[in-house]
Formats: C-alpha cells, sequence, structure tokens
C-alpha cells in the first residue's frame, strides 16, 4: 500500500469485507504515515507498533476464518492520551503521570477493541485535556497538517491533527468546553461532542465531572455514525451515563434534509465576534441546506456571557478539585499555562458554583425550547481559521470567549464539520441537535457533507 | 507578595493554598479580576425553584 491517506472507516470496512483490503497491510499503511509524519506533527505521544501489528495478524486470522466482527474490524485507530488501554501509559501529556500504565481499558477503549478495531498509538493533547499548547513539557504539541506553523486547537490536538493528515480514520477526543469541536474545526475534519451521557467516560481522565464527553473524530459523517454505533451505550459503571437506547445511526443518514428546520444563530455567531470569511461560510451553509429542502428560521439563543459565566465557574471548579493537591504539592509539574489556568479554579466560591449550576439549568431549558421549533440548529464553532501556534492565548485567562462550550453547559449534541477555506486553512459549521438525537445531527451534517463536497480536498503535507 | 495582603486576591491564593510566583502575581491577579467580572452574572437573583442542574440520581444503578 501506498503511503496515501488512510481511507475512511467505511471505505476501509468494505474493502476488508471483500476481502480487497488486509488489516496487516492496513495497519502498516498506518504505521508507516505515523512514523514518518511525526516529525512533522507531533501528534502522538507514543506509537504502539508491536501491540498494533499483533493486533491486526489477529484480525486478519479472524476475517479470514469468517469471525468478522462488524464493519470495524482490523482499521486503525488512535486514543487521546487520556483514555486508559490496559499495558500501555496514560499521561495525559504530563510530567505527573510518566510512569503512569493503566491496568484496564477505559469502556470506550473496551468498546472499540471489541469491535475489532486496531490500537496504533497514543495522541498529543493539552496537559490534562486543559490549559494549552506548551512548550515546558516533556512531549511537544501537536502541529496543524494544512501549516504546521497553525494551532491545531484543542485540547485533542493529536487527535485532529492524525485526522487530518490521514494517519487514522478515526481518532479518539474528549470534549469539557470544545476540546472535540475546536481541533476538529481547526483540522478541517468531523469532530461529534455526543450528548452528555451517551458515550462512558469511565477510564479516560477528568477535567470536570460535569461536563465532560468523550467521542470521536473523523474524516466523514458517515465514519462518526460507524464510530458512534460502537461507542453509544449505557455504561452503568459511569455516574453520568445515561440509559437511553441507541438506535441505528445509519438508518436515516442518507434520508436527506427536505422538511427539516434548522435554526441559524446568525445573531449568536456575530455575539461571539466571528470574521467576515467565517459568516460569510456559515451563511453559504445555511443557502445549501436550504437548496437541499430544509427550512431555515433565524433563531435566538440567550446571550454567550451567560453560558460562558456557567462554562467558566463550572470548569474551573470542578478541575481544581481534581488537582488542588497536586497544584499545592508540586506545581511545578505542570506546564505553565495548565498550572495558571487551573488555579483560578481555587479562587471561585462554592456559591458562584451553586449560581452556575442552577443557571445551567435554565439555559439548557430555554435551549430545549428552540428545539420545539427546529430540528437542529447551525452555529458557529471558532471565529475563524487556526491561529500561528506560537501566537496562540497561553494566558491564565482567554481572551476569547468560546462558542463551543454552549454546549457543553447544555448538553445538547453538537458536531464540527468544515464549511470552507481562509488563507489555506478549513473553517468550521456547528450542527446541534436535541438531546440524545445524534441521528438528525449526523443526517443533517451528512446531507451537507456530500452536497458540498469539502472532503475532496486534503492537507498537502497529507499527499505525502 | 507585590500586593496588599488584604486585597480580595491575595485573599483568594491564601484560601486556594496555591503558591504563584511574584513575576507572575500582577498577571494572575488580572486572571483573576477578569474571572470576577464575567462572574457577575451570577449575582442575579435567580427563583427558589431554579435548582442545580448536576443533582443526583439515584435510580442511576437501578437494574431494569
Amino acid at each position: 500500500m501506498s503511503a496515501a491517506p488512510l481511507p475512511t472507516l467505511a471505505e476501509a470496512g468494505r474493502k476488508i469485507a471483500s476481502g480487497d483490503l488486509s488489516p496487516v497491510a492496513l495497519t502498516e499503511a498506518a504505521l508507516t504515515r505515523a512514523a514518518t509524519l511525526q516529525p512533522k506533527l507531533d501528534a502522538f505521544i507514543e506509537i504502539t507498533a508491536d501491540r498494533a501489528r499483533a493486533a491486526a495478524q489477529r484480525a486478519e486470522r479472524e476475517i479470514a476464518g469468517g469471525r468478522r466482527r462488524g464493519p470495524l474490524h482490523g482499521i486503525p485507530y488512535g486514543l487521546k492520551d487520556i483514555y486508559d488501554a490496559a499495558g500501555l501509559r496514560t499521561t495525559a501529556h504530563s510530567r505527573l503521570l510518566l510512569d503512569n500504565i493503566a491496568t484496564t481499558d477505559a469502556e470506550t477503549t473496551a468498546r472499540l477493541e471489541a469491535a475489532g478495531m486496531i490500537l496504533i498509538g497514543k495522541l498529543a493533547t493539552h496537559e490534562f485535556a486543559t490549559g494549552g499548547p506548551a512548550f515546558d513539557l516533556p512531549f511537544p504539541p501537536a502541529r496543524n497538517p494544512w501549516n504546521t506553523a497553525h494551532f491545531t486547537g484543542g485540547s485533542s490536538s493529536g487527535s485532529g491533527a492524525a485526522v487530518a493528515a490521514g494517519i487514522v480514520s478515526l481518532a479518539m477526543g474528549s470534549d469539557t468546553g470544545g476540546s472535540i469541536r475546536l481541533p476538529a474545526a481547526y483540522c478541517g475534519t468531523v469532530g461529534l461532542k455526543p450528548t452528555y451521557g451517551r458515550v462512558s467516560r469511565r477510564g479516560v481522565a477528568p477535567l470536570c465531572y460535569s461536563l465532560d464527553t468523550t467521542g470521536p473524530l473523523t474524516w466523514t459523517v458517515e465514519d462518526t455514525a460507524l464510530a458512534m454505533q460502537v461507542l453509544a451505550g449505557h455504561d452503568p459503571l459511569d455516574p453520568g451515563s445515561a440509559d437511553v437506547p441507541v438506535p441505528d445511526y445509519r438508518a436515516t443518514l442518507r434520508d436527506g434534509v427536505k422538511g427539516l428546520r434548522i435554526g441559524y444563530c446568525s445573531a449568536f455567531n456575530r455575539d461571539g465576534e466571528i470574521g467576515s470569511e467565517q459568516t460569510a461560510a456559515l451563511d453559504a451553509t445555511a443557502q445549501t441546506l436550504a437548496k437541499l429542502g430544509a427550512e431555515i428560521i433565524e433563531v435566538a439563543l440567550p446571550p454567550n456571557a451567560q453560558f460562558q459565566a456557567c462554562a467558566r465557574a463550572i470548569s474551573h471548579s470542578e478541575s481544581f478539585a481534581i488537582h488542588a493537591k497536586d497544584l499545592r504539592t508540586h506545581p511545578e509539574l505542570y506546564a505553565r499555562v495548565t498550572r495558571e489556568r487551573l488555579m483560578l479554579g481555587g479562587f471561585l466560591t462554592a456559591t458562584q458554583y451553586v449560581q452556575a449550576q442552577r443557571l445551567r439549568r435554565i439555559l439548557t431549558r430555554k435551549v430545549d425550547a428552540l428545539f420545539e421549533t427546529v430540528d437542529v440548529l447551525l452555529t458557529a464553532v471558532i471565529p475563524g481559521p487556526a491561529p500561528v501556534l506560537e501566537e496562540t492565548d497561553d494566558g491564565p485567562w482567554r481572551r476569547q470567549q468560546p462558542l463551543a462550550s454552549v454546549f457543553n453547559v447544555t448538553g445538547h449534541p453538537a458536531m464540527a464539520q468544515p464549511c470552507g477555506f481562509a488563507t489555506g486553512l478549513p473553517l468550521s459549521a456547528q450542527f446541534v441537535g436535541r438531546a440524545f438525537d445524534e441521528a438528525t445531527v449526523l443526517r443533517v451534517g451528512h446531507a451537507y457533507e456530500q452536497e458540498a463536497g469539502w472532503i475532496a480536498k486534503r492537507p498537502a503535507l497529507a499527499a505525502l | 507578595m507585590p500586593d496588599d495582603p488584604n486585597s480580595d486576591f491575595a485573599a483568594a491564593v491564601r484560601r486556594a493554598g496555591v503558591a504563584i510566583p511574584e513575576d507572575r502575581w500582577e498577571v494572575m491577579r488580572d486572571a483573576y479580576e477578569s474571572m470576577q467580572a464575567l462572574l457577575k452574572i451570577l449575582d442575579d437573583p435567580l427563583a427558589y425553584e431554579d435548582e442545580p442542574a448536576a443533582l443526583p440520581r439515584y435510580d442511576a444503578g437501578i437494574k431494569r
């Protein structure tokens, strides 16, 4: 196999099923591509080549013996290095966990392994899925495959880079305030933050218990549907997990958008101070959906400042509770940006935390009410294309008000996917659905993706 | 500590039990003030019945 980008999950699954593609050859291609691009992208903390080769041979034997487990059997994937995989380190990209060997799989890892997928490595993240890109850690920050001078977004930075560069077609991320959707947006991939409770968080290093979600980054919406079919489901050992039936995500994927009502949040986007190119790309996205038969309705979200107050009070408080002991006893082990951002949580009061949780319920009800008149919301996820890596805000207080964390506050499923380019870098749209209605989000995203055609464009780096 | 030891920020740092290097004190105080300015919204009065979002669900472990 050439060193071309790996095929999508759907394509690889079809070819493996027909015998036109071998899991061993596919895994070797992924490992070659990972090793070749690592000096440019720093996407991986660790490439697990021996383990991957053994798993690929096992998959090949099983499939040849008529024991194909499903559409993902024999296909490589990557894990953000906050997910446990038994026998491997989970470092969280931190000096504090350099010797932390996982003894069991995260529930999500176990599900992907049971589906027959092949782990090729642990991916870079922002330290403990927070902070920002840092140069004072044992591992460098990942770089954007579209332009390696630019930021990947985070915190699932290696996941975005690895999928965009075609090293893997599925990488797991986590999203507390946008950490799946931001790297998806900056790297031009699809990234789904499922509904809070839809996908297990057990065995994934926590940042903020009441906002953390886990989910996939992929190149196509169909691949996100395939991944969600394996990942979604109740985990009784995850206290935040919801016991809600999981639909067949591919059953409605190709149903189109005719008759669907799309709520366009243009005032909210302006409130988020998005750039003119991003605005134009979102307007064009709405027009494309209208052309496909959707009804576009202007809707108003509550002011972003209310969501930000909630998100920041809750995430800073909970993450400080998790890290307080280490911050007090050996703060020097954290990157400066992580340490300072985590410390802010220690300056909040219990009253502020409780008030934020009370306001959160009010805001969630208001967003739920919007879904009485629309089926999906369309918003910005970021103000514009990826900034230069070294110019990324690394202060303790993020100056830019993120747009993505709105739906961490409310828990609704939200998916980022490409909607254009500016200065050679991807722009992204965000589709948001009713709680536990990822299927309709995927349906809209797939219809748009097929019509817009952005998936045909890959980073020049990926042509290596 | 290059600050009035009775200031809100100095008190918050003491209560948090963390140490801030002298050369980062001003940056952290500025971050603290920016955070508190945003969180003023949380002082708006709420109704008694507006309960928090993150409440325990005791049915979560019940087998159905």
